[in-house]
C-alpha cells in the first residue's frame, strides 16, 4: 500500500504546501502578532530565538516566533490550531501524514464578513448537493488540501463543529462532501470552522467543484463494450474451433445473440466516435474520427450483411473489441489534474465584495456592483478589485500585475490598478473605472484572446485522417474493380480493405503514448493541461524565462554589497534588521538572536524600519522613507536600501538568488534551444545573467510587452515556450505555444497556462524536453508498426483471404502491440525526479 | 446439446447480473475518487485506554 501513496502525496504535497490565497510570494507575512508587536518591542519575552520551524505549519520561522507550552509557532493562527487539535484530542493529526504538518491558517484579511455571502440562500444554493430529511449535503473545494492528514483531520470534522455528519473528501480534486444539520449549524459556520482549521473553502466561481459525470460515462461504456466483447467471443468460439461448420439451427442462435450484443456496442459504446465523425463531416472536414466511424460502420453493416443471408457469422466479436480498445484510448486521454486550474479568469484573483462607503457607514458590496465613485475601504491584504485612485498615501504591493517585487509608495490621487494588494496600512480608494473595465480584465482578455497556435496533435490528427481516408477509399474502390465482373467478390474485397484500413492502432497510439508521459510528468511535479501538450513541448526551439518568481525565488532575497558604512555600523544596523520580517531585513539580520536593547522601534510596511538601537538612531528602508527620518538628502538609486546610523548613511544591495539547479538547467536547454531572459524587473541584474543568456535579456517589460515579444519570435516560425510565474506573464503564456507557470507555494495564484511546475521541478526542464521528444518518437514509431499491420491485413483483403478468424486475431493483436509498444517505451526510464 | 441453451441462459444471466453491478457502481460514485479512500482506510483510530479496567480485565492494563 505505502510504496505507492506517499511518493503521490509527495508530489501533491510540493505543490500544495500552498499559502493561503491571500499571501503571495514575495510578499512579507503580515501576520497580526507581527502587527501587534511591531510598534515597540519591549515584549521581547514572547519571543525564542531564530531559527526554528512552526510546531503547526512546519515552515520556518522568519518572522516573530509566538512560544508557549506547546512549542514554537509562526503566527497566532498556527497556535490556535494546534491548541484546538489538542483539546478535541486530534493530536494524531500531526503523525499520520509523512511530513506530519498543517497549512497555515489564513491570515489575510480575516474578517468575520468574509463568509457571510453563504447567508444568501441564492450563494448557499451553488454549493449544495441533494440531501434528505435531516441531511443536506454540501460541496466545497478546499485548495489547502494536500496529503493523508487532510483528510484524516477533515474527515473528523464532526467532533469539532456540532451538526455536521460525515465529510467526504477527495483528494485528487481537493473537495469535500460534508453533511450537515440545516438545524443545528449553517453554511457559513461550517465555512468559518473550516478557515480557522486552515482549510477555507475557495468561493469564487472557477472552484465551484465540478460533478464528475462524463467519466462516468465513459466507465459505462467501456463496461458495455467489455461485456460486449467477451460475451461474443465465447459465443463465437464454437464456431472456430470447431473444425466443421456448426448445425444451422446453433449457428443462428449464436449469431442472433452476437447481434443483440453488438447493437448496444454501436448505438451506445461507440457513439462518441460516430458523432465526432459526423461533426467533422458537416463542416466539410475530415479528422482521423472519419475512417474511424466509416471502419465501424462498415464492419457492423458487413457482418449484418453476412448473417443476414447466411453467408457467415461476420466480424461482431472482432467489432466489439475495436470499440473496447478504442474506448480504453479515450481513458489515457483523460489524464487530467484535477486539483489544478489550467483556465482561471482574473475574478478568481479579487475578492467576492468589499467595504464601501456609505451614507450609513460602511456596507459590503459585490465587486460587480462597484461604479465608478464609490470608496472602498481596504485593509491591508486585501486586493483592489478595480481601478481606483487613492484617497491618501499608502503602499501597494504590484507583484501580481507588474513582477515588480518591492512594494510601492502611493500619492493622494495616485490611481492604482486593479490586482494591486494593499500593504501596512489601511487605504480608502475611490473607483474610477468598473471591474470589467480595469487594466487586470484587459490584460487576462488579451491573454485568452491570443493568437495561439493549433495543437500540434489536432493538425496531426487531421493529416493523417484526410490521408487514411483517401488511401482506404481508393484502395477499396481498386479491390472492387480488381474482381470486376464478380461483383459479390469485389463487394466483399471492398468491404474488407475498409475494415482493415480502420486506423484503430492510430487511433490508440496518440492518446495512450502522451497519456502515459502526462501521468509520469505529474507523478515528478509537471503537470500537463492535456496530454497533448507533450507533443507541443516535444518541438519547442525557443524558451523565453521571467526572471521574478521563475528563475528567482522573491522570497529569499542574499545581500551581495555593503557601502559607505564601516564594519560595526553594519552590525548596528543588522540589530535592528533582526526584529523586522521584511525579506531583506531578514537577509541582512542573518541568524542573530532578537536583541532586547532596539527600542522605539517603528516600521512601516513596504518603506523601511526606524529604532534606537543602544541609544543610537538607525533607519534601514527606500530611500524616501531614509531621508523623511534622518532629514539627510541622499543620491537615490534605484534597487538599493539605504541605512543610517547616527548622522552617517550607506546602502546596500540585495538580490533575490537563483532557484537551485537553475545555473546547469539553462545550460542544459540552450543546448538544445534559444533561451532568453524577459523580465519586468529593472535591469539592474542584467551582468548577473550575461554569461548565461549573453544579450538575450529584456528588463523593464511591460505584460504587453511580453506578448509582443513572443508573438514576434512566433512570427518568425518559432516554437516558443514560455516559462512564467504570475499575472504580468499571463497574456505571454497565453499566446505562446506553450505556457508553463512556475507555482511555488499558492498553486491557487497561477495563471492560465498550458503546463504548471512546482518550483523544485523546474530545474529538470531539459529532461522533461527530452521525455516530451521521446514521446513524439514513440508515436511515429507505433504509427510505423500499425502501418505494417494494415498492409498486412490489406493484402489478405485484396486477395479475400480476410476471414472472421483472421479479423478477430489480428484487430486486437495490432491494437496491443500499439498499447504495449507506448506504455512501456514512456515507462521505461523515466526521467527520475528525487521529490 | 439442448443443455447449451440453459448454460447460455444460466451465463446471460450471471453475466448480466455483473453488468447490473457494475452500472450501479459507476452511477453511484464508487470509481469518482480512486485515491482518498485507500488513503482513508489506513487511519487507525487512537488506542484510548479502557476507562472501566475491571470489565476490561488486564489485557488492556
Amino acid at each position: 500500500m505505502w510504496p505507492r501513496t506517499p511518493a503521490r502525496i509527495g508530489v501533491d504535497g510540493v505543490m500544495a504546501r500552498m499559502l493561503p490565497l491571500h499571501v503571495t510570494p514575495g510578499m512579507p507575512r503580515v501576520s497580526p502578532v507581527t502587527t501587534a508587536f511591531s510598534p515597540t518591542f519591549d515584549s521581547a519575552s514572547a519571543l525564542a530565538a531564530a531559527p526554528a520551524t512552526c510546531r503547526h505549519c512546519g515552515e520556518a520561522c522568519t518572522g516573530l516566533l509566538l512560544a508557549n507550552a506547546h512549542g514554537t509557532f509562526c503566527c497566532a493562527g498556527c497556535a490556535a490550531v494546534y491548541a484546538l487539535l489538542q483539546e478535541h484530542g486530534l493530536a494524531d493529526f500531526y503523525t499520520c501524514a509523512p511530513d506530519g504538518v498543517g497549512p497555515r491558517p489564513d491570515d489575510g484579511p480575516a474578517s468575520s464578513s468574509r463568509f457571510a455571502v453563504l447567508d444568501d440562500a441564492l450563494t448557499s444554493a451553488q454549493f449544495l448537493d441533494g440531501g434528505d430529511g435531516t441531511w443536506r449535503y454540501a460541496r466545497f473545494t478546499v485548495p489547502a488540501i494536500h496529503c493523508a492528514s487532510c483528510l484524516w483531520l477533515l474527515e473528523r470534522l464532526w467532533r469539532l463543529e456540532p451538526g455536521v455528519g460525515t465529510c467526504d473528501v477527495d483528494l485528487g480534486r481537493r473537495t469535500v462532501r460534508i453533511a450537515f444539520r440545516p438545524g443545528e449549524t449553517t453554511l457559513r459556520r461550517i465555512a468559518e470552522r473550516m478557515t480557522a482549521l486552515g482549510y477555507a473553502p475557495a468561493l469564487d466561481p472557477d472552484h465551484r467543484p465540478a460533478m464528475p459525470a462524463s467519466r462516468r460515462v465513459l466507465y459505462t461504456k467501456i463496461g458495455v463494450a467489455a461485456f460486449a466483447a467477451g460475451n461474443m467471443m465465447l459465443f463465437s468460439i464454437p464456431r472456430y474451433a470447431n473444425g466443421a461448420p456448426l448445425e444451422s439451427v446453433w449457428q443462428r442462435l449464436f449469431d442472433a445473440l452476437n447481434v443483440l450484443l453488438a447493437v448496444p456496442v454501436l448505438f451506445y459504446a461507440a457513439q462518441d466516435f460516430l458523432v465526432a465523425a459526423w461533426r467533422a463531416l458537416r463542416v466539410r472536414h475530415i479528422t482521423l474520427d472519419v475512417p474511424v466511424a466509416l471502419g465501424l460502420l462498415v464492419l457492423f453493416g458487413r457482418s449484418l450483411f453476412d448473417i443476414l443471408t447466411g453467408r457467415g457469422a461476420g466480424f461482431l466479436d472482432a467489432f466489439a473489441g475495436l470499440v473496447l480498445f478504442l474506448l480504453i484510448g479515450r481513458l489515457f486521454q483523460q489524464v487530467a489534474f484535477d486539483r489544478i486550474a489550467f483556465d482561471r479568469t482574473a475574478r478568481s484573483f479579487l475578492p467576492l465584495s468589499v467595504h464601501v462607503a456609505s451614507a450609513t457607514g460602511t456596507a459590503l458590496r459585490a465587486i460587480d456592483d462597484l461604479t465608478p465613485g464609490d470608496v472602498m475601504m481596504l485593509r491591508p491584504g486585501e486586493v483592489v478589485p478595480a481601478d481606483a485612485s487613492v484617497e491618501g498615501d499608502g503602499v501597494v504591493d504590484l507583484a501580481f500585475v507588474t513582477g515588480e517585487q518591492a512594494p510601492v509608495d502611493v500619492r493622494l490621487g495616485e490611481v492604482v490598478v486593479a490586482g494591486a494588494r494593499v500593504v501596512g496600512a489601511p487605504l480608502r480608494l475611490r473607483v474610477v473605472r468598473t471591474v470589467s473595465h480595469s487594466r487586470l480584465a484587459s490584460l487576462w482578455q488579451a491573454s485568452s484572446g491570443a493568437h495561439k497556435p493549433p495543437p500540434r496533435l489536432t493538425t496531426l490528427a487531421t493529416r493523417f485522417g484526410q490521408a487514411f481516408t483517401v488511401v482506404a477509399l481508393g484502395l477499396a474502390v481498386a479491390g472492387f474493380m480488381a474482381w470486376w465482373p464478380d461483383v459479390g467478390t469485389g463487394a466483399q474485397v471492398a468491404t474488407a480493405v475498409l475494415i482493415i484500413a480502420c486506423p484503430c492502432a492510430l487511433t490508440l497510439a496518440a492518446p495512450v503514448t502522451l497519456g502515459t508521459a502526462a501521468g509520469c510528468l505529474g507523478r515528478a511535479g509537471v503537470f500537463l493541461k492535456t496530454p497533448a501538450v507533450a507533443l507541443d513541448l516535444a518541438r519547442v526551439d525557443t524558451v523565453v524565462f521571467d526572471k521574478t518568481g521563475t528563475l528567482t525565488r522573491a522570497e529569499a532575497p542574499a545581500i551581495v554589497d555593503l557601502q559607505e558604512l564601516d564594519d560595526a555600523q553594519w552590525d548596528i544596523v543588522r540589530r535592528l534588521a533582526g526584529v523586522s520580517t521584511h525579506p531583506v531585513s531578514r537577509a541582512l539580520a542573518g541568524s542573530s538572536p532578537v536583541d532586547s536593547d532596539v527600542r522605539h522601534v517603528h516600521e512601516r510596511a513596504g518603506a523601511g524600519i526606524v529604532g534606537e538601537v543602544a541609544g543610537i538612531r538607525v533607519a534601514l528602508g527606500t530611500a524616501p522613507f531614509v531621508e523623511r527620518v534622518t532629514g539627510r538628502r541622499l543620491s537615490a538609486v534605484a534597487g538599493r536600501t539605504y541605512a543610517s546610523v547616527a548622522d552617517r548613511a550607506g546602502w546596500l544591495t540585495s538580490t533575490t538568488p537563483a532557484r537551485p539547479g537553475t545555473t546547469s538547467m539553462i545550460a542544459a536547454v540552450s543546448q538544445v534551444a534559444e533561451t532568453w531572459l524577459v523580465s519586468g524587473d529593472h535591469d539592474g541584474t542584467m551582468a548577473h545573467w550575461r554569461p548565461l543568456f549573453s544579450d538575450r535579456q529584456r528588463f523593464q517589460q511591460a505584460p504587453e510587452d511580453k506578448q509582443r515579444f513572443v508573438a514576434q519570435l512566433q512570427a518568425g516560425g518559432r516554437h516558443v515556450l514560455m516559462i512564467g510565474d504570475g499575472l504580468n506573464d499571463a497574456a505571454a503564456l497565453g499566446s505562446a505555444s506553450v505556457g508553463i507557470a512556475v507555482a511555488d507555494h499558492a498553486a491557487c495564484l497561477v495563471p492560465a497556462c498550458d503546463v504548471v511546475v512546482s518550483g523544485e521541478a523546474l530545474q529538470w526542464l531539459p529532461e522533461v524536453l527530452q521525455y516530451a521528444r521521446r514521446a513524439s518518437r514513440v508515436i511515429a514509431l507505433c504509427l510505423a508498426v500499425s502501418v505494417l499491420y494494415n498492409l498486412v491485413g490489406l493484402y489478405l483483403a485484396l486477395t479475400g483471404a480476410l476471414t472472421p478468424l483472421v479479423t478477430a486475431i489480428l484487430m486486437p493483436v495490432s491494437s496491443l502491440t500499439i498499447v504495449g509498444l507506448s506504455t512501456g517505451l514512456m515507462r521505461i526510464r523515466v526521467p527520475r525526479f528525487p521529490s | 446439446v439442448t443443455v447449451i441453451v440453459w448454460l447460455i441462459a444460466a451465463g446471460a444471466l450471471v453475466a448480466g447480473g455483473f453488468m447490473a453491478a457494475f452500472v450501479w457502481a459507476v452511477r453511484s460514485g464508487q470509481f469518482d475518487d480512486t485515491t482518498s479512500p485507500a488513503i482513508a482506510v489506513l487511519h487507525d483510530d487512537p488506542v484510548v485506554p479502557p476507562r472501566d479496567t475491571d470489565r476490561e480485565g488486564s489485557l488492556h492494563a
